[in-house]
């Protein structure tokens, strides 16, 4: 940035701070995040940013980890022994089995994998997943989660907006609405795609009826993480020329024209966005990290799924550091499938998992001894479960009625068990969860209350718990 | 301490926001009391944003079963013995007692609703009461009254009543409108408002030259008549139609011909269709008894509209299907009732809406129209020709029956004065095992829909077969419904009616060829695996063959039967060569296959009641069977010469269908009258249905549709209905958005309690009425408006203005602008001398970026440049949106969003500072750039006009050569050699593409 003389680094002139007094512009969090509101919706932000944060947050930043396709519970994190005696019976004998995704309901299928308890706490965690295992004493872990849909799209679209239908705001962008981003050169609402993006395509990522500078910045692997953030120009010096001289033709129109906040708004935006084309870049650029730390993510496994993944953690790191607010990893493109393993359940199963385990875990215990995990929220979840049954002789087929999810981080009671399901893992018995919980909760430990973080659509204050969500008080501390 | 530095963050951010309002209170002052107090403009939104959550509409949610939306609810006593609101008594208003109070446990609002109300607002509601506490109807609901158009002093600031009424409110509020812009920024706002596209140079040079008094109005009316125009004030209705070409969801399915229903728009626009007429189409295109044909192509236009429908999202695979229609039928009525009324009926799915006057019985109204309307694959070029030609082979049918019936029996046959009874249908038939759903061996189709003409009006029982040399009726045809009717390759579908599904299986008997069965089951279209692959069979057997579909796993739910000729393939359908269907007969059963007898006829089986019968249609297969006999006994003539003309119209009419298109319309179904869903549960319905009808609050002519279908014609009649108060107001307020960049009314989806209220009231219903007036025309209505001073003045404000005015919602000037995401597009691929003015057709496929994937993409991107396009010709595919437009805030297509965001995203800088798409264009400018024979000052010049439709000025040139001076010694190019070299030039197109003069109005 060393050639940036020519830049307008100005602060806030008087006039412009008493522009954003008049139209109401909130906080100096808002300013930092990317641009300006529309007029017609300052009055709601106003509103809005009375009260936000509505109580003292327990952390800043959440990663959201996604888990494309549908974890296993009974072979991850809720065991269930009578699988094992079952082995081969009927299910419908044995309770009364909900229509499937696919409708081919095989006989009960064991878990081809052994639970192991961790930690002080003894959580019980499956081979799938030794590094995780060595974390549970951080870990809130939530057996007892529901799904209102059971095909990918709409569940998809549930879990990251509150609802099952396209086109709404996803939940890292009612964080940013909310609470601006506390990093002046980066996006509020990153996510990084590791390969997959997920059934439903980007609009699980977007803003929805929400202003446009609440999407996404999808970041992606390689030297443009970013669409247009590398400078076309031969040298530095052309740019920052032609920077310099479109800057001081906008300024003198601005001048001949007396008030033109849009125009103001307008020049600002450049000054970011050129900021971002080195922001953007250091934020991928690995070499200030040890070559220790680069392990305990995985980036030295033989796996390169391990290793891809790993870097992804890592950069979600460094951005939490940045300040960055919501997070959200996709998984990468393993050889066959994501989690949903409709068939070879072991294979496809034993290929994600070691894909994500070892860096999941490298970046807890990495925020951790940096002293940033109490301040950061990490959500490790998929859209539903998997039956307890065979679809066929080998998968496991959709199951919204249960699955398990966690959490870890700041506010968080780590080593707790919450919830229960039924002795074959496929119905909730003991404290339903539901995903308006998840983001009930969430939004909690952000220091917003989930049921005044509000925007007026369509004749509705419209939430993205909409009329639901309690929070899950038994795994906060 | 982290936490506790995030504390003092917050803390100090709160007194940071307090010290705002502090200040906002201090700079501007509250407006002073108003001399009357109206309930609409004062009164009402301090209730709906204060009290109406608990004493609204909505009885759920109501408290102390207090109701404030209404007179009689807030004066008359309440369960405590108190009055709520006593007129002209404040003292005894317990209204006023609460919202006065300090004590947390009686204020109102309660302290943990977050509300209070300012001084202003409790000492209005306190005047109000004392002068009477007059109630009134919301504004939006009182049909619009032909206001008197006010005088003010400065006559000479008047073109039109625009300006009068505008000036009025200037005056009202002490302020003095700005100066007449200049003719440079007036042509470029023209333009660009008109048509989406910057002004060409000879344009500009035209008008600035043009001295004549009327040389403003011609160029209005110049871009009005411009095929631009409709191609920009289309992607408008785009944006409230939600239109995509894909359904979204996980493999994004094409939408068959969407891109239809954008051409019919643009169409519509340039020849002023008059809105009623649009509102109609798009409505219930498909069923006008007078439908429009285009004047020059001839096809059918009114139809295409119903695509409006069928713009929206979909899945393949839910496992409640029900639940599924119902979100999809909401969608329909969200959008139906935004776009026309800008009501948010859909707030009333789970209860009654909680501000408007929408019962959930309403809703559920309006559901039973759209459960009743089935999409369907319908023709997109039927012509006014095609019609015809099947009209008089119909004509020559009829004719060669009743020819040869009078040689048979030997007299005319009177078909009026026939006394025989039809064949008794067996439809409906049933035993415990099966249930006949349509038998067409009788003469008829058994009451099922005939979409199209494959399958004509009747079955072919007694239809003439002909000899192969075509001129000997052979024998008369066995019943069954064929595709067939007309001859091949005439398209159309038999649907049957709604049933319950209450058996295993749904069987047909059919034979024919790439054609079709699907069983549509609570409507769901997506037919597919895993779940619902088995309901849709191709049928490719000529043989008679029973097609046999499981439907045990569906019972309980609504179903219908489709049979057509043609497949679909990923959900596209189309008819290729020698498809055809046939069918004798479908019926539900358990078990095996059940055989059904032959429907019988009633008559007495004689020669002379037959051939009396067979003409009429009405005969029976023992009537056809007798006759039959008698023509192989040779007892009856067969020979007759009209049977050549039959040929050769058949071959016109199959020659007319070679074209054929199809796209993703509806067809009317059979009226289903839906139960409430109670708090939008489909587990938890009411007992009653609630009839199809308009929403009670408005006036309407009748309010229970009375149609067989589902009564979207009735609806349409409703909504341009003259006793309809919102429809005039709404498109006039959304043409007036679009000119001004703000609506009379903000909120344009919204004119309900919750909406903004009318900055110029009077002024909106004066062009209300006068829309009506003039015949519903766009155009007019544009023109008008246009014509007004009003929309003339500078953009440059003032101190004052920033200071009284801030929001500039007295329009003493006109706003700075930015042009919407489509024109920045436009304008660079217009400048840059690479637009190509191509309209309509097919989409240009999305061009795809590294970072646009998932499911459903494409396999091959589309053209970084659009192929030079407008942007309105893109493809638009819900999964893989344009991050440009995005980017740009076109507002992503899920529902209605008549009015875009303005956002300021670095992703908008990044893109016009670093695209690829940026970067060639500008480099193909610099090209055509080093070609003028210019200097460098002309060439600035040059560009100037092109880009900003005016002359640089000296600074601004001597900026410029400072600019290109400084890259060309960055590029070591001397600065004789600059004027060739066009990587200097590029680079300077480059910067003027990011000025913000070139993307804003100013």
């Amino acid at each position: 940035m060393g050639k940036s003389k020519h830049h307008i680094h100005r602060p806030l002139s008087r006039r412009e701070m008493l522009g954003i007094c008049k139209t109401g512009f909130g906080s100096l969090a808002f300013l930092s995040l990317f641009g300006s509101m529309p007029k017609s919706k300052t009055e709601e932000f106003k509103r809005l940013m009375q009260h936000v944060p509505h109580h003292m947050p327990k952390v800043k930043s959440v990663v959201f980890l996604y888990m494309d396709g549908g974890v296993s519970q009974v072979d991850s994190f809720d065991p269930k022994p009578r699988l094992d005696k079952e082995n081969g019976e009927d299910p419908n004998k044995k309770f009364k089995v909900d229509d499937t995704q696919f409708g081919n309901v095989g006989k009960i299928l064991k878990s081809p994998w052994k639970f192991k308890q961790y930690g002080e706490c003894g959580m019980p965690v499956s081979e799938l997943f030794p590094h995780i295992g060595s974390c549970v004493d951080d870990i809130a872990l939530v057996r007892s989660m529901v799904s209102d849909f059971p095909e990918h799209t709409n569940a998809n679209y549930f879990l990251h907006t509150g609802s099952g239908i396209q086109g709404r705001p996803s939940m890292g962008a009612w964080v940013t609405y909310g609470l601006g981003s506390e990093n002046q050169n980066l996006p509020g609402y990153v996510v990084l795609n590791g390969g997959l993006v997920p059934p439903g395509g980007l609009d699980n990522f977007n803003s929805g009826f929400l202003p446009a500078s609440f999407q996404a910045s999808v970041l992606k692997a390689g030297k443009v993480p970013l669409p247009n953030i590398k400078p076309f120009e031969e040298t530095q010096e052309l740019q920052d020329q032609k920077l310099a001289f479109i800057n001081q033709m906008d300024n003198s129109l601005l001048g001949s024209l007396g008030h033109a906040d849009a125009i103001e708004s307008a020049i600002s935006n450049y000054e970011l966005a050129y900021r971002m084309q080195s922001s953007i870049p250091e934020l991928t650029e690995f070499s200030s990290e040890t070559k220790e730390t680069q392990k305990l993510y995985g980036m030295m496994s033989d796996d390169p799924y391990t290793r891809s993944y790993g870097a992804q953690c890592l950069l979600a790191r460094r951005l939490v550091e940045r300040g960055v607010r919501f997070i959200e990893l996709t998984c990468p493109s393993v050889k066959g499938d994501r989690w949903d393993q409709h068939s070879e359940l072991k294979d496809g199963h034993e290929r994600n998992a070691h894909a994500v385990d070892q860096p999941i875990a490298g970046l807890i215990k990495d925020l951790k001894r940096r002293g940033l995990l109490n301040e950061t929220l990490i959500v490790w979840m998929g859209e539903f479960g998997r039956t307890p049954f065979a679809q066929g002789t080998d998968g496991r087929d959709h199951n919204p009625s249960a699955f398990s999810m966690w959490m870890a981080g700041g506010g968080i009671k780590g080593g707790t068990i919450y919830g229960k399901t039924d002795d074959y893992g496929y119905r909730v018995i003991e404290n339903k969860t539901t995903i308006h919980d998840i983001h009930a909760t969430m939004l909690h430990l952000l220091g917003i209350d989930h049921e005044r973080l509000t925007f007026h659509f369509g004749g509705r204050d419209v939430r993205l718990t909409d009329v639901h969500g309690h929070l899950i008080k038994d795994i906060l501390t | 301490m982290k936490v506790a530095r995030i504390k003092v963050i917050c803390l100090s951010l709160l007194l940071f926001m307090g010290a705002l309002m502090l200040n906002q209170c201090t700079e501007s002052g509250q407006p002073s009391m108003p001399e009357t107090v109206d309930f609409n403009f004062h009164i009402r939104p301090i209730l709906v944003k204060n009290c109406y959550l608990c004493h609204g509409p909505d009885p759920s949610s109501r408290q102390g079963n207090l109701r404030l939306d209404t007179f009689e609810g807030a004066t008359s006593a309440g369960e405590s013995g108190l009055t709520a609101i006593v007129p002209g008594r404040p003292k005894k208003s317990e209204v006023i007692r609460r919202i006065m109070n300090h004590n947390p446990d009686d204020v109102m609002p309660p302290p943990e609703s977050k509300l209070t109300l300012t001084e202003r607002e409790k000492k209005l509601l306190e005047k109000w009461i004392e002068d009477g506490a007059e109630w009134k109807p919301h504004w939006a609901f009182i049909p619009p009254k032909e206001p008197d158009v006010p005088e003010v002093s400065n006559v000479e600031e008047i073109n039109n009543e625009v300006d009068a009424f505008v000036l009025k409110k200037l005056e009202e509020n002490g302020l003095e409108p700005l100066d007449k812009a200049g003719k440079n920024t007036l042509i470029r706002r023209l333009s660009y408002i008109l048509t989406g596209l910057p002004p060409s140079v000879e344009d500009v040079e035209k008008f600035i030259t043009d001295s004549s008094p009327d040389a403003y109005e011609k160029l209005v009316d110049h871009y009005l008549s411009s095929p631009q125009f409709g191609e920009h004030w289309a992607r408008h209705w785009m944006d409230v139609a939600r239109y995509a070409e894909t359904k979204g969801h996980e493999f994004d399915y094409q939408i068959t011909g969407a891109w239809r229903y954008r051409d019919y728009l643009i169409r519509a626009l340039n020849d002023d269709v008059p809105y009623d007429q649009l509102v109609r189409e798009q409505l219930a295109g498909d069923l006008l008894a007078k439908p429009r044909w285009n004047k020059e192509t001839g096809i059918n236009e009114s139809i295409l509209g119903t695509a409006f429908f069928t713009l929206s999202e979909g899945t393949h695979s839910p496992v409640d299907i029900r639940k599924d229609e119902a979100d999809r039928i909401d969608n329909m009525i969200d959008v139906t009732t935004k776009t026309f009324q800008a009501l948010t009926v859909s707030c009333s799915r789970c209860h009654d809406h909680k501000f408007d006057p929408i019962p959930t019985a309403d809703y559920y109204s309006m559901y039973g129209v759209m459960e009743s309307s089935r999409f369907a694959p319908r023709l997109a070029n039927l012509t006014f020709q095609q019609v015809e030609d099947i009209q008089s082979l119909q004509k020559t049918q009829e004719h060669i029956r009743k020819k040869l019936a009078k040689r048979w029996i030997g007299k005319e046959v009177d078909n009026e004065n026939d006394t025989s009874s039809p064949e008794q249908p067996t439809h409906g038939q049933s035993s415990e095992d099966y249930k006949i759903l349509g038998d067409f061996r009788g003469s008829s189709l058994d009451d099922w829909k005939s979409d199209g003409f494959a399958f004509g009006n009747n079955s072919t029982l007694g239809e003439p077969v002909l000899s192969r040399d075509g001129n000997k009726v052979m024998r008369l045809a066995e019943g069954k419904a064929s595709s067939l009717r007309f001859g091949e390759g005439v398209p159309g579908a038999l649907r049957s009616s709604n049933f319950i599904i209450d058996h295993d299986f749904i069987g047909i008997r059919a034979r024919g060829k790439k054609s079709t069965i699907r069983v549509i089951i609570d409507n769901f279209q997506l037919i597919q695996h895993p779940i619902y692959g088995d309901l849709m069979q191709e049928v490719k057997k000529e043989t008679w063959h029973h097609y046999k579909i499981d439907v045990s796993k569906w019972k309980g739910h609504k179903a219908y039967v489709e049979i057509l000729p043609g497949t679909y393939k990923k959900h596209e359908y189309s008819l290729p060569e020698g498809a055809y269907i046939e069918a004798e007969y479908a019926l539900v059963f358990n078990g095996g296959w059940k055989s059904i007898p032959e429907p019988k006829g009633s008559s007495e089986l004689n020669l002379n009641n037959a051939v009396r019968d067979w003409v009429a249609n009405k005969g029976s297969a023992d009537q056809i069977r007798l006759i039959n006999q008698k023509l192989k006994q040779g007892a009856l003539s067969i020979g007759i010469p009209e049977i050549r003309e039959l040929y050769k119209q058949r071959d016109v009419v199959k020659k007319n269908f070679d074209g054929a298109a199809y796209f993703m319309g509806v067809a009317d179904g059979f009226g289903i009258n839906s139960p409430i869903f109670v708090r939008g549960s489909h587990q938890n319905i009411s007992e009653n249905l609630m009839p199809r009808a308009f929403l009670s609050a408005l006036p309407a002519e009748d309010t229970i549709f009375q149609s067989s279908g589902s009564g979207r014609e009735e609806l349409a009649e409703a909504i341009v209905s003259e006793k309809n108060p919102l429809t005039s107001r709404v498109i006039v307020n959304r043409i007036w958005h679009h000119l001004f960049g703000r609506g009379i009314v903000e909120t344009v989806d919204n004119f309900g309690l919750q909406g903004k209220i009318p900055t110029h009231p009077e002024l909106l219903d004066y062009l209300a009425i006068k829309f009506r007036k003039d015949g519903w025309s766009v155009k007019n209505m544009i023109k008008y408006i246009v014509m007004s001073q009003s929309f003339q003045r500078v953009v440059e404000g003032n101190e004052e203005l920033q200071k009284n005015d801030p929001q500039n919602l007295w329009l003493a000037h006109f706003p700075v602008r930015r042009i919407q995401a489509e024109s920045i597009r436009d304008a660079i691929l217009a400048v840059s001398g690479n637009l190509d003015s191509t309209m309509y057709g097919e989409s240009v496929p999305i061009h795809l970026t590294d970072f646009m994937t998932g499911r459903g993409r494409p396999a091959q991107s589309g053209p970084l440049d659009g192929n030079g396009r407008r942007s309105i010709y893109v493809e638009v595919r819900r999964n893989f949106l344009s991050p440009m437009m995005l980017a740009f805030d076109r507002p992503i297509p899920f529902s209605t969003f008549g009015k875009r965001n303005v956002t300021n995203v670095p992703a908008q800088s990044l893109f016009l500072m670093n695209d690829p798409f940026i970067i060639h264009q500008a480099e193909l400018m610099g090209q055509e750039v080093i070609k003028q024979d210019l200097s460098m000052e002309d060439r600035v010049q040059w560009i100037y006009m092109k880009t900003l439709s005016r002359a640089a000025t000296e600074e601004e040139i001597a900026g410029a050569k400072d600019f290109l001076i400084q890259q060309a010694g960055t590029y070591q190019i001397s600065e004789e050699e600059m004027l060739h070299d066009p990587k200097v030039w590029k680079d300077y197109c480059h910067a003027v593409f990011n000025l913000k003069e070139f993307i804003y109005l100013i």
